[in-house]
């Protein structure tokens, strides 16, 4: 099954802190987003493994945009 | 009233794996700031002579007599380390805190008696001045350790005279005294001239049979006739007078207890003087704490120790404020006001220790779609916006009306700027919320959990509040400054990068200086930077955060000159609705 991470505001993909591949456990840091001058970090919401990352660092992201898909 | 307070709504949850797991950094990030903090503090307790010398002197040192003097678990120290004037010795010479002593809160102060057997120095003055206001504030008794060998002569002219100088807490000993606040002093040593005064000046005096009090010592008296010049005959005199005063100074027990009665009581031991104050301080008048309390008191529900994972040291770092409050208040329950209404900000009704205190603190984070509404764009927690700024003057008006102390816990970054702001009257509900403070007339403290910025430090009852907050905290991530110095940088520098460019000159030795200002500004605001300068007025480890809400709590509750009946309450009836 899969679980999709979405961006919870918009901003720039501050850091990328997962690889495909990866198995995390719920609430790893999996991506951070700056904005606002505020880094505001998005937490693996289940234990899974990384199954696709849709996004780079660097990017600008709008709110609900899809970052990560995770396999659980 | 019981079903508003008993039980409350619950706050905050159970750290998850994953969140203890990624804050192992963060933990030992904060501690090491706090291992810092812990040994600015131990320079202060071990400056000046040793433990040791004075014990063989037959004196204990003022920290001795504060560990006999206050109950255990209750010393809430202050100003450590506020040295405002940098004296070498790292402190101002007199130790100060909040704790019991016979069962009742009291205001404590002593002079550090290791360090020119207790002379005055630059900022001690000041110093003085914050802790008799944090009495007056609390309505809480001063209790003096007096052993004060008057004025530290070389530095005279940086604390002696002007409108806050050495002279000025002795009309704030009256202040109290006039307003019903009673000044004990236990009186050791020699205490001429200015330690005279500090001697005098409170209101029950307790001797140690060694002390004196002297409008001037040995040292005034043999030196009192001026030639305009020293020589060997003058020296040969003053030898041979301050020989005669040094075998008797004046005011000594047979003067100050046998003739003028000044002191009420003498003791051979000094801790005899100490248990004598106990014995006072015991009968002092305090309401018992059921009179006040809503609630049995309870911990909180989630280790206070949570602290050190739930707020990130790195200030650009959101986190769940209501997390950090969880930890914080009676068994992690409240009651928001306003819930619904300006989320960059909670306000709500929280117990410490079964006392009803009022609570605003800065949410982090975004905000949501669609706020501020007065602009078109996000609005992200730390800021204070139009809606926050009205519900936190509604919120302290009502605090005011029912009586309720407020705890102030800042992390915010300032408040909305540019036209939309204007628009939005920000300014003015910016100043509002400070005429809000100001008619309420209750006690609050501030906790600067981590950022205090821009005009939101002064408008959220931080330290510029001084009628209304009794002291600031800060914490191992507390920050404090005007802006950002990246921030202050640009502002100073970005007219100079356009002429340079324009110029065609490099554009580095501006950097350069844009480099250091910045530097300078993070430099200047950590925490014990803060602590000494007075910008904080206890550095406190998140660990302790809940003892100093407790002390608060119990303060404020033990002798209020200005009561609201539980059952006249209206704040808690605007929430139920």
């Amino acid at each position: 099954m899969d679980e999709e991470m979405l961006a919870p505001l918009a901003g720039q993909v501050l850091s990328i802190k997962c690889a495909v591949g990866d198995a995390v456990e719920e609430d790893a840091e999996m991506i951070v987003i700056e904005a606002l001058k505020m880094e505001t970090p998005v937490f693996a919401p289940c234990d899974g493994t990384v199954k696709e990352i849709r996004v780079k660092e660097g990017d600008y992201v709008e709110e609900d945009d899809l970052l990560v898909i995770l396999s659980t | 009233m019981r079903r508003y307070f008993e039980k409350m709504g619950d706050l905050g949850r159970e750290l998850r794996k994953g969140e203890i797991k990624r804050t192992e950094d963060n933990v030992a990030a904060l501690q090491e700031v706090e291992q810092e903090v812990d040994a600015a503090v131990e320079r202060v307790k071990t400056t000046g002579f040793s433990t040791e010398k004075i014990n063989e002197r037959g004196q204990m040192t003022v920290w001795q007599r504060l560990e006999y003097l206050v109950e255990p678990g209750t010393w809430c120290p202050l100003h450590t380390l506020y040295n405002p004037l940098d004296n070498p010795e790292d402190t101002t010479n007199v130790i100060d805190g909040i704790g019991k002593i016979g069962g009742k809160w009291a205001v404590v102060i002593g002079f550090d008696n290791k360090v020119f057997a207790g002379a005055w120095m630059p900022g001690q003055p000041e110093n003085i001045l914050r802790v008799t206001q944090v009495s007056k504030r609390l309505n809480l008794p001063l209790v003096w350790l007096v052993n004060c060998s008057g004025a530290k002569l070389p530095d005279q002219e940086k604390f002696y005279a002007n409108r806050r100088g050495a002279g000025t807490p002795f009309y704030r000993h009256a202040e109290l005294e006039q307003l019903g606040i009673p000044i004990l002093a236990g009186i050791y040593g020699t205490n001429p001239a200015g330690g005279g005064y500090q001697g005098i000046s409170p209101t029950v005096l307790f001797a140690h049979k060694n002390c004196n009090i002297a409008v001037g010592g040995a040292g005034i008296v043999s030196g009192m006739a001026p030639k305009g010049h020293f020589d060997v005959e003058t020296a040969h005199e003053l030898i041979e007078k301050a020989k005669e005063f040094k075998s008797e100074p004046p005011g000594t027990v047979k003067v100050h207890y046998d003739e003028t009665g000044f002191f009420r009581y003498v003791f051979d031991e000094e801790t005899e003087v100490l248990d004598a104050l106990k014995e006072y301080m015991a009968e002092m008048p305090a309401y018992n704490p059921r009179f006040f309390r809503v609630a049995e008191p309870k911990p909180p529900k989630y280790p206070v120790d949570d602290l050190y994972r739930v707020v990130p040291l790195e200030p650009k770092r959101v986190y769940e404020f209501e997390q950090v409050l969880a930890r914080l208040v009676d068994g992690s329950e409240h009651t928001e006001f306003r819930p619904d209404y300006g989320p960059e900000v909670y306000t709500g009704l929280c117990k410490i220790d079964g006392f009803l205190v009022g609570v605003v603190g800065n949410r982090q984070g975004y905000l949501g779609k669609g706020y501020p509404e007065y602009a078109d764009y996000p609005g992200i927690g730390g800021k204070l916006y139009r809606q926050g700024l009205i519900k936190m003057n509604e919120f302290v008006t009502l605090c005011g009306r029912d009586r309720l102390p407020i705890v102030w816990i800042q992390d915010t970054s300032g408040i909305d700027v540019g036209d939309d702001a204007e628009k939005a009257e920000l300014l003015g509900l910016g100043q509002g919320l400070i005429y809000s403070i100001q008619q309420t007339d209750v006690p609050m403290i501030c906790v600067v959990l981590r950022k205090a910025s821009a005009a939101a430090h002064y408008l959220m009852g931080g330290p510029p509040a001084n009628r209304h907050n009794a002291f600031t905290l800060g914490t191992a991530a507390s920050e404090v400054y005007v802006m950002h110095g990246e921030t202050a940088a640009v502002a100073t520098y970005v007219r100079r990068l356009v002429k340079e460019d324009e110029a065609g000159r490099p554009l580095e030795p501006v950097i350069e200086q844009m480099n250091e200002l910045a530097q300078q500004y993070h430099d200047r605001s950590r925490p014990v930077y803060c602590a000494r300068y007075g910008m904080l007025d206890e550095v406190v480890p998140m660990s302790e955060l809940r003892n100093y809400l407790v002390a608060f709590a119990g303060a404020v509750y033990q002798n209020p000159k200005s009561i609201c009946p539980q059952n006249h309450m209206i704040l808690p009836r605007l929430i139920k609705g």
